[in-house]
């Protein structure tokens, strides 16, 4: 990058700052929020207090809330994980005569708006008689991000040599011991990745939830509503503890994935 | 061959959708051959050989082992392996543990695989120490040898290379080609090697067979198909041959002069159709006072020098000619000089010309 003269390169450092700043300063003021002592964020702020984050910790009623989000965000995760990795195998390792319309259709719930689908969902939930709850939740998240799952293992995928496969069925194993020995290995990298979107994604879903999780409230569904009314400082402190727990997992995430490329 | 042929395949034909890929082919391969199946791009030898280990299946046609059918028994359960052409090499696994791998699945002990994974290090001359190597550390050269020898742990009758060398360069390429032919000498082995390079099938090869459109143009030894090729196809898929048009008794407009010994090495009946092959080191100079038993009158067009040998194209009429010979006899002569050509009866082979798929 030597032949980059220096102003360009000072313009180019200004403008990803610029970006960088757009992106995270709402989430800095959130922070603010949920340490001032005051009830409504005023700036500048005169008194600080951790209050509002240790009542978030410790309040029974956040617990739920927690176990909630959890339950969805796993069961989500490993659901889409598997759908996704079958998924990825149809779509980029295996040629078929409707690939090519799998491949379009597989993609489009990521486009739909959500809003719409969680309400198309909840209409269709009532039309089977099911009662909402966390598990129709799931099946509304499972809409969205199996199909995000399928791409992010379908690029792994179709780097893949064939003849890795083909060569271990060459030397005796059986089809479960390919999928054991081989393809699952190797694939791994893109499954990680896979999980990690699948349980951020659910973690922090909004409109899904709101429209299909019925009584149980997830974690966004309740800073939702508790914004809407009875708003305490404990919502931005919850809410910016939700942003480093999911912070924390992705860290997690990426050592693994290094971890696994190291391995490769 | 008799009916004691190794591997036996019968009237195999290989369609995918209206596509024929392969057009009831028929081949014997004794044990312990070096068979190696030459042709272009998409004349079907990968198609073959994929059908011999059971990645794919046969259309119609059998192939048997040892008098017993194979070709319903699938790819996991055939004694036969294949070294591909990406070589296969498990990426995510230690060199051991891709030697390994065939070991492992038959359910090996730990111990005893190690120590036939170390030994055949040592058969193909990488250092023990490569045992806990990275497949992505070892070079091109490295991995073949890798690949070699998890297909040697497998233990198969049959090993077939799919083009394993093509991605290599030239000098890593004649290294294991050589390599390879004593590999096959080492150990006894039936070797099926697929490519599309003649040079290479003539180094390594007990047999080659040479492939075009689905079908064996010409199976024989190397030095047979060298001296003999049955087609224009064969014998241009060589390299750089002189072939000369040749019906009944006309040369096409060739400027040449025929003795009686001549006439009789190419007499052919008058409605004959056909090639006159003469290789380019088996044409000579001619000195004024010098005589052979074809002649021919030129002008020298170009000189390419070949390494250990120069070649020349020599303009005879409307048709070029090559001529070869050791660089040490390199001619005086610049481009357009006249030149004499000549060759000894004994140096032609004729080639009928066949309409193909009858040969």
């Amino acid at each position: 990058m030597t032949d980059v003269r220096r102003s360009t390169r000072i313009a180019l450092y200004g403008y990803g700052l610029l970006v960088l700043a757009v992106m995270y300063l709402p989430l800095v003021s959130v922070g603010f929020a949920a340490v001032s002592k005051a009830r409504y964020l005023t700036f500048p702020i005169r008194r600080y207090t951790s209050e509002w984050m240790g009542a978030a910790l410790t309040s029974p009623n956040v617990k739920d809330l927690v176990v909630t989000s959890l339950k969805v965000a796993v069961t989500v995760t490993v659901l889409s994980v598997i759908l996704g990795f079958f998924g990825a195998l149809a779509f980029a390792r295996f040629q078929w005569r409707y690939r090519g319309l799998f491949q379009k259709l597989i993609l489009l719930p990521i486009f739909f708006p959500q809003a719409v689908l969680g309400l198309a969902l909840l209409i269709w939930f009532n039309a089977l008689g099911v009662t909402p709850s966390w598990k129709t939740a799931v099946v509304a998240h499972l809409v969205w991000i199996a199909p995000i799952t399928t791409l992010i293992i379908a690029i792994r995928a179709y780097s893949f040599d064939p003849a890795l496969e083909e060569a271990a069925r060459d030397m005796g194993a059986s089809t479960t011991t390919v999928l054991r020995e081989v393809t699952l290995p190797l694939l791994m990298p893109g499954i990680v990745s896979a999980g990690l979107f699948a349980f951020l994604l659910s973690w922090g879903n909004f409109p899904l939830s709101l429209f299909t999780s019925g009584v149980d409230a997830t974690l966004p569904k309740w800073l939702y509503s508790r914004m809407v009314s009875g708003y305490t400082p404990q919502i931005p402190a919850l809410g910016i503890l939700s942003v480093i727990g999911s912070a924390a997992l992705l860290l997690v995430g990426l050592a693994l994935l290094r971890l696994l490329r190291r391995r490769n | 061959m008799g009916a004691a042929a190794f591997v036996r395949l019968e009237n195999i034909t290989k369609r995918f959708g209206t596509f024929t890929a392969l057009d009831r082919i028929n081949l014997d391969i004794a044990e312990g051959e070096f068979l190696t199946i030459v042709g272009p791009s998409g004349s079907g030898k990968s198609t073959l050989i994929r059908l011999l280990v059971g990645i794919d299946d046969v259309t119609s046609g059998t192939i048997s082992l040892d008098g017993t059918r194979i070709d319903t028994v699938p790819a996991n359960r055939r004694p036969t392996c294949m070294v591909f052409q990406s070589l296969a090499l498990f990426p995510h696994m230690t060199v051991g543990q891709n030697i390994e791998f065939p070991l492992k699945l038959r359910k090996m002990a730990p111990d005893a695989r190690r120590a036939r994974a170390l030994e055949l290090l040592r058969l193909l001359r990488l250092p023990e120490s490569y045992y806990a190597k990275r497949i992505t550390q070892c070079s091109g050269g490295e991995r073949q040898r890798v690949a070699l020898a998890r297909a040697l742990a497998f233990d198969p009758r049959i090993i077939v290379f799919d083009e394993p060398l093509s991605a290599l360069d030239y000098r890593l390429r004649k290294t294991l080609e050589k390599e390879l032919k004593d590999l096959h000498a080492r150990t006894g082995k039936t070797f099926v090697y697929i490519t599309h390079s003649l040079e290479e099938a003539m180094v390594m090869s007990d047999r080659i067979a040479i492939m075009r459109a689905g079908r064996f143009e010409q199976i024989a030894t190397a030095e047979q198909i060298y001296s003999q090729p049955v087609s224009r196809f064969v014998a241009s898929f060589m390299g750089e041959v002189n072939l000369f048009d040749l019906n009944g008794s006309d040369w096409g407009g060739l400027p040449v002069k025929l003795s009686p010994q001549a006439q009789a090495a190419v007499a052919v009946p008058p409605d004959w159709r056909g090639a006159v092959m003469v290789r380019p080191e088996l044409v000579r100079f001619l000195a004024p006072d010098e005589t052979a038993d074809f002649t021919l009158n030129g002008r020298l067009h170009a000189e390419y020098a070949l390494g250990s040998r120069v070649q020349y194209t020599v303009q005879a009429g409307d048709t070029p000619v090559i001529v070869e010979r050791p660089f040490e006899q390199r001619l005086g002569s610049r481009s357009g000089d006249p030149v004499r050509l000549g060759w000894d009866a004994g140096a032609v082979h004729l080639i009928a010309e066949v309409a193909h798929g009858t040969a």
